[in-house]
Formats: C-alpha cells, structure tokens, sequence
C-alpha cells in the first residue's frame, strides 16, 4: 500500500463516509498499519526480521447485517460506494453514539525508533549469552524479543475521526536445561505499551533467577491429580478471570444464546470478596489502547462487583442490543480479520489478605504458578486453565517443585470457592487471545493471589 | 499481475547489484460468511499481498541473513525494504546457508478452478447447502458459525534460478451446535480448515456434529483412573502428535541435542508409521515445494515404531552436508521454521469398532478444550469436551469434564490398536488410536 500522511488519509476517508448518511445506515472505514522488529536468539540460530509496514483498509456497514470489505491496495477506496449496500432508513438499526476526535502517539521512556537495530540485536545477544554460559545444565538458552507499532486510524458517519499510534514491546526467554534425556524448562516474559526501558528489568540476578527456575524444574515431579485447597498466583488468577470466566461475559455469546452467564446479570456469581473487571484505558499495558475498532473511546468495565454479575463486554452490535455501555472492546487482530466483543486487561482486584496468612491456612495443598494457557468454554462455563509448574504446600509451607498443572472444573463454582484474595498491587502478565483459535489480540491478565477451598487439578 | 509485483521488486533488487536474494510473494483471498444462530449476520470479502524478501551475505564459514516483510511496492519503498535487508544481513550471523537451487517438483493437485473462477457464487451456495442441512436438524441448533473460502497465490523467486508459483483454495468452518433439554445445556464446536470441496461432506459432517452436542447433554463426569485406555479421534491426534513428532523429528531439535529420537531405534509401539508428506493430497498443507523451494517429498518418519529419519531445512540440510528432505516451513515473519507439512500416520489392521469392542473398561475422546501438549517433554494435560465411557467392549455413556494427562512421548510407546479408517484434518491424515497407561481425574 502506498503510504499516505494521517490527515490524506483523515480527507480521503470522511469524503467516503460522507457517501454514506446516518440517518440512512451506519458505516465505519479503519486504516490499520503494523510494523515488527523480531530477534530469536539460541546458540545454534539467530532469525531477524523486520516486518516494515503492512497496511490495510477495511470499511462496513450496518444495514441489518453488516457488509465489510478489506483491502490493501489505497486505488481501491473508490470501489467502497459501490461494493458496499446504500440504503434508505435503516440507521436505527443499530444504537448511535456520540462523534469524538483523537490524535495520540504513544511515547515511552525510551522511544524504540531511537534505537539502532544493532543495539537490540546486541542486547539480545548479551543476554543469551549470559544464559548459555551461567551453568552446564542450560542446553540451549533461546532468546526472542519483538517490538511493533501499530497505527491505527478511524473514521465514521457519526462524526469519529480518531488516530492511534501503539508501540508494543515483548520479551520471552527460555533456557531449557537438562541432564541426561531429561529435558525441562521454566520461562520469563516481560512486555507493554512500552520502548527500549523492557530491558532495564532484565539484570544479571534476574537472568540467574531465571537460569535457576529452569534448572530446578530438572527436579519437579507431575502434580497430584485430584481435589485440593489451592493457592494461585496473580497469572493463574489471570487466567481464570479472562480465559474461563471473561469469554462467558463476551456480548456476543449472550445474543448467540451461548453463555453460561445469559441469566446471571445483576445475580451472584462468585464469593462476595471478588471484583473481577476489564480496562482497555489502563496506562501502558499490552492490552492497553485509545479507542477501540469501533471507535468507542476505551474505559473501565466493572465486571464484578463484591461477587455480583454486573456487566458483559460489548461491542456497537451487541451494546445496541442488550441496552449495554461499550466500553471499547469491539476488536479486529488487524484489518483482514473480523470484529468481536473482546477484552482487553482483565483481572482480579486485590482483596485484604496477607499471602502468608492465607499460605499458613493451607495444611495440605498445591500452590499454581505461572500460568501457561487456557481454553474458554463459554456455553457451559467449564474451566482450563493450564500452569508452567507449582508446588506442594503442607503446613503453610510450599515444598516438592511440580511441573505443569492443569486446573480444571466449572468456573463459577471455582469462583464461589475464592476464600482469599491478598492484598498485593495487581499484577497484569502480556500475551495473545484468540477468539476461540483465531482471531489473535493482545491483552494482558492478573490479578493477586488466591486461595481456593477446593478445585480439581491435574498433571497439565 | 503477481509476476508483474515480482518483476518489480527483482529489478530493484538488481539494480541495487544484490547477488544472494529470494522474493516469496503471497496474495490472498477471502469470502466469509458469519452466523448468528441460522441466519447470516456478516458478509466479508479481504483481500490482501505481501511479500518476503530473504537476503544473503557469504562471510567464511558463516552466512548473514536478512529478512523483510512489506506490502508496499512503491519504488521508494521497495528500495528502503532492499536497504534494510541488506543492512540485517550484515548484522546477522547464522551457519553456512545458501538458496536451494531449480530441481523438478512433482505436479500436485492444489486447487479447484471453480472456485477460482466463481468463488463468491460458490461460497454462497455451500452456505445454503449448510444451513439446509442444520435446518433439518431438530434436535440441535446453531449459536453462531463461520464458513470461508480461501484463495491463496504464492510464489517463490531466488537467485539461484528457483521460479514457482501455486495456487490454492481451500475452506474453513466453525460452528457451534448447541443441545438443550430440561434447561441444561451442551453443544459440539468444531473448528477446522478442509482443503477439498468433497471433505466439506455436509450431510455426514453435520449428522456427527449433532450427535456429539446430544450425546454431550447426558455427559457425566468420567471416574478417574491411574491406569486407563482410551481411544483419540483424528481430531485429538492432530493436537497431540503433530507439535511432538515435529520439534522430536527436526534437524534442528537433533543439531540442538534435545530430540527424544535416535536413529533406527524403537520410538514408538511397533504398530505405527509415521510420515511426513508436503505432496499428500487432500491434506491441507499440500503443495510441490516448501518455504524455501525445495520440492516436497515422501518422508518416512517412523516405521513399525522405529526412527527412519530426520526431516532438514536448507540450513540443516547443509549442517548435515546433505539435501533438505523440503521441510522449510515458511513461517508469518518470514523465517524459515524447520517442521513437519503434511502427517500421516498408516492405517491399523481393524476397523474403530473392533477396536471399542477389544476394550472393557476405557475411554473414547473425540474433543478436548485444548490439548496443547509441550512440544519438547511431551506433557499434557486437558479437560474433556466430548466423549463416552467404554464398557465391555460398546461405547457407553457420554462424558465431560474431567481431565486426561499424559506424556506424548510415552503414550506413543503405549499403542493397544490403530482403526483401518482415517479421516483428513486440516494438514493431517490419521486413524483412530488407542493408548494405555494414561491417566484420567475428575
């Protein structure tokens, strides 16, 4: 696509939009431009690539149904008046909301175009490296850092003319030990709405840490399966809040007659010390931004309040028909993909307790850590929920290192067995959502610890 | 108009006196139809290019590798894409690499020219044929759906006289059948790519579906079990085999001194053989060449449970100092991912339901949530979505919940039976299996 200034492409869009009258039917138009550095770093490889810019349009229309075009080419703005239905009086269909203006770039602490590609590919370097050569048992130590920056422009009949510039930064790294066929592996990532400070976080005693965690997973041994009192970790809580219970709440599935929690709105869903919720306008986080793909101005969504169902998470279709507040979750991974009801950063607010009082409490138990992957059920409300490793606990003390653990279940009743919620900040941990298994956003997840009276786990 | 990008970005690349390049160019097409319940909520048509530009620098022993990514073919463009891949080359160090030279790739079948001549009409009568065929369905109904047909045009140039191209169509469904009776509630939610038009087999397709989110609804809770049998569908497989059999199977996870295989030894039950196969057609992964040009080929993984031989890339073809057997996946940045294309595992000598009746006590998943084992120590551990006890040799009452964990690596050395029947799921073509030793909590 050739590249256009933001106010070219504010002109040309509004001149389309304009084709279109509200009143009539409404229409949206995106401009959605992505660029990536990306450096995997192990003894054996060294991939680098730079993505420099793919960049795309996409323009629908509701007229009852939607009817969207995606493109890459600018020549085929012109094709839009045609190819998209022009009707008469169907712009009641779908619920109006107020036009606003945006223009903001994010600028971090230190700003990633600043910095040559040499440096990041140095630092990467220096730090596999370090790994590789701290202790005998790192088989391989791999490495991989990704920045990109996503610009997004957004333009409508309702009198939308907005503009983001997200920069996000990532950083993974595995040392995988082992020690004779046995092969093992702990991980660290790191990563928000942030530049080249990621790495400020990343010393030495945090790379021995991380060295270590994977060398003593050398000594974990399965996790139990069956029922037990748990402790979960601010990722593990995480995940349960988004993979488990947050798809359920997604508006979607409410009108598609496909969530558990159809009938559960202003209704008790969790013990009464949860406050579950979803916040695309925190400040810095992977999951953080502006506005969203439907132009809605990004703010809090209040999920839970002390155990009761207060809101879903919408988007302009569903909003429109259950009477809801979007809050900015209608979300596309990029301009060739679809928009859902999405979330965004979703996580636990911190409770009263003290981790080590609610440790002391658990005479026989399984603490979960570092939560790995989920999978969402939200027609029935079942629960996966998946972790890197854990930990026995007996007596209030967390002994025998366990590898992964799944914790499985039905999350309501999960959430009703919150017992314990500690009063550390909330700790949010960056990845990538899929509706289902595509449609990839990032989002982060997190919360503090909890403590679970009862739940089933498993070897994971 | 695609040679015509190319022509492009090889004369700038010429011009700017690049001796070592390759251009692997994609373009896309997509036409979906959304669901919500049985009615179509959305109408989408995307398309999309991009092109990869792979840049070589020869130092000694070593190889520096640039690699770009852009969609823009404005000259100016083009030339700071040129730049910047040449700059990434001089930075990058890598082993000895080089392109793979023109050598005759099999003709295969990729595509389907109806589509390619009339794919919006096409589409539009297979989402009637689909919704006709749900409609019929009294027992079920559908929450939302997807159904999308693919066109994708590559093409690959190198300096090495390296010059294809393929075309491809395929298709993608999901759907979700939801169950109700008495206010409980269950459905069947497959997701899935098909390549050829006659595996989208509706009728058949659509019949099992039900069944699954009916039977679902009188789901209980499976017992634990230290010591179980259980039988995966071809659909589990795909999740648990694949990503194990493919890192274990590398050039890359040999050189890296972590595969689990050593050659010509005992990897598997003697029952199974496994092999990689890029020209398999009906596999969604089908095509005469790989990522980086080099023609697919026949590979025996595994055979009668012995490791037969390592699947290479170009670069671990010559770390080796032989030829790449064409498993150069190329992956979404651009790097070249050494894996598996197409899996095929060979049929067992008895058909699924001798194998049911061969079992007194166990267990037949057709869906997990998500069996996403770790690739390299082969650990899992899902929730069932959809399965059914086995007693005395029938399939008995529907289960769900539950969890069943494992060791990929072990539980292929743990084989019972292999079904005659195999079933196409996306770039996979596999039987029916059942495992012992696996474990089962609820």
């Amino acid at each position: 696509m050739s590249e256009k200034s933001y106010n070219e492409i504010f002109s040309n869009f509004e001149e389309i939009s304009n084709s279109f009258n509200r009143k009539n039917q409404y229409f949206d138009i995106l401009y959605d431009s992505f660029s990536s550095i990306r450096i995997e770093k192990s003894p054996f490889t060294e991939d680098i690539s730079v993505n420099s810019k793919k960049s795309g349009i996409v323009a629908r229309t509701y007229t009852g149904t939607w009817n969207e075009i995606a493109f890459d080419n600018f020549s085929d703005l012109k094709n839009i008046k045609n190819s998209l239905p022009n009707v008469v009086n169907k712009g009641e269909e779908i619920a109006e909301f107020n036009g606003w203006k945006f223009n903001k770039e994010i600028n971090p602490k230190i700003n990633l175009n600043n910095i040559p590609l040499e440096e990041k590919i140095e630092k990467t370097r220096q730090i596999q490296k370090f790994l590789q050569n701290y202790d005998k048992r790192i088989a391989i130590a791999r490495v991989l850092y990704k920045e990109t920056h996503t610009t997004r422009i957004f333009v409508n009949n309702e009198g939308c003319q907005l503009r983001q510039v997200i920069p996000r930064v990532r950083l993974w790294i595995y040392p995988i030990a082992k020690s004779g066929v046995k092969v093992e592996y702990d991980y660290f990532s790191e990563g928000g709405e942030m530049g080249f400070e990621i790495f400020d976080e990343v010393t030495d005693d945090k790379l021995v840490q991380i060295a270590d965690n994977s060398i003593d997973m050398l000594n974990a041994k399965n996790a139990p399966a069956g029922r037990f009192q748990l402790i979960l970790d601010p990722g593990m809580a995480g995940l349960i809040a988004h993979e488990s219970f947050g798809h359920g709440l997604e508006a979607d599935q409410v009108l598609r007659g496909r969530s558990y929690l159809i009938d559960k709105k202003n209704k008790k869903v969790a013990s009464d010390i949860c406050t579950i919720c979803d916040t695309p306008s925190l400040e810095n986080q992977i999951g953080s931004y502006f506005f969203d793909d439907e132009g809605i101005k990004a703010g809090k969504n209040l999920l839970v309040e002390n155990g009761i169902l207060k809101n879903y998470i919408y988007d302009r279709t569903s909003a429109s028909v259950l009477n809801g507040i979007p809050q900015g979750n209608g979300r596309r991974e990029s301009y060739a993909h679809t928009i859902h009801p999405r979330m965004s950063n979703t996580y636990f607010e911190p409770g009263d307790y003290d981790l080590e009082d609610m440790m002391s409490e658990v005479k026989e138990g399984v603490m979960i850590v570092k939560s790995y992957f989920g999978m969402e059920d939200p027609l029935a409300g079942g629960c996966q929920c998946v972790s890197k490793k854990g930990y026995l606990i007996r007596n209030g003390e967390k002994t025998q290192l366990l590898k992964g653990i799944a914790l499985t279940g039905y999350v309501l009743k999960i959430l009703q067995n919150i017992e314990a919620i500690s009063k550390d900040k909330t700790d949010l941990h960056g990845g990538t959502c899929g509706k289902g298994h595509a449609d990839l956003v990032p989002v982060t997840d997190g919360g503090s610890y909890l403590k679970i009276k009862e739940a089933l786990i498993s070897p994971g | 108009m695609s040679n015509e990008k190319i022509e492009l970005i090889e004369k700038v690349l010429r011009a700017n006196k690049v001796q070592e390049y390759e251009i692997y160019l994609t373009e896309r097409k997509a036409y979906e139809s959304i669901f919500l319940k049985e009615k179509v909520d959305k109408e989408r048509d995307v398309s999309s290019f991009d092109y990869v530009l792979r840049i070589l620098n020869q130092r000694g022993n070593k190889t520096g590798i640039g690699i770009v990514k852009g969609n823009s073919l404005k000259p100016q463009e083009i030339e700071h894409n040129i730049d910047t891949c040449n700059k990434l080359s001089k930075i990058n160090i890598s082993s000895k690499y080089f392109f793979p030279s023109k050598s005759p790739a099999q003709k295969v079948s990729t595509f389907d020219k109806n589509i390619i001549d009339d794919p919006l009409n096409i589409k539009n009568d297979l989402v009637k044929e689909l919704l006709s065929e749900i409609q019929q369905k009294n027992d079920v109904t559908p929450t939302f759906g997807r159904f999308r047909i693919h066109i994708d045009n590559k093409y690959l140039r190198n300096s090495n006289s390296i010059d294809i191209e393929t075309q491809k169509t395929y298709f993608f469904i999901e759907f979700s059948l939801k169950a109700q009776q008495m206010g409980k509630l269950s459905e069947f939610w497959p997701f899935i790519f098909i390549k050829d038009r006659k595996q989208l087999d509706f009728p058949k397709r659509i019949e099992k579906w039900a069944r699954l989110a009916q039977d679902t609804l009188k789901a209980k809770l499976p017992k634990p079990s230290k010591d179980a049998i259980v039988i995966f569908s071809p659909q589990v497989l795909h999740d648990a085999i694949n990503p194990v059999v493919e890192l274990h199977a590398s050039g890359k996870a040999f050189h890296e001194k972590v595969s689990q295989f050593n050659m010509n030894e005992e990897v598997t039950s003697d029952n199974i053989s496994m092999y990689d196969d890029g020209l398999l057609e009906g596999c969604l992964a089908v095509n005469g060449w790989d990522g980086e040009g080099t023609p697919h080929q026949r590979n025996a993984i595994i055979k009668k449970g012995s490791f037969q031989q390592t699947l290479l890339d170009q670069k671990h073809a010559i770390l080796e100092d032989t030829k790449s057997t064409g498993n150069g996946l190329k992956s979404v940045d651009g790097s070249i991912i050494n894996g598996i294309s197409n899996l095929e595992i060979s049929p067992g000598n008895m058909t699924l339901d001798e194998m049911v009746s061969n079992i007194d006590q166990g267990y037949f998943i057709e869906a997990f949530s998500d069996l996403n084992p770790s690739e390299l120590t082969g650990d899992f551990g899902a929730e069932i979505r959809n399965g059914y006890y086995i007693k005395n040799g029938k399939i008995d009452t529907p289960i769900k919940l539950g969890n069943v964990s494992g060791n990929v690596i072990n539980m292929i050395k743990n084989c019972l039976y292999i079904s005659k029947e195999r079933e196409f799921f996306a770039n996979n073509l596999l039987p029916y299996m059942a495992f012992k030793n696996l474990t089962i909590s609820s």
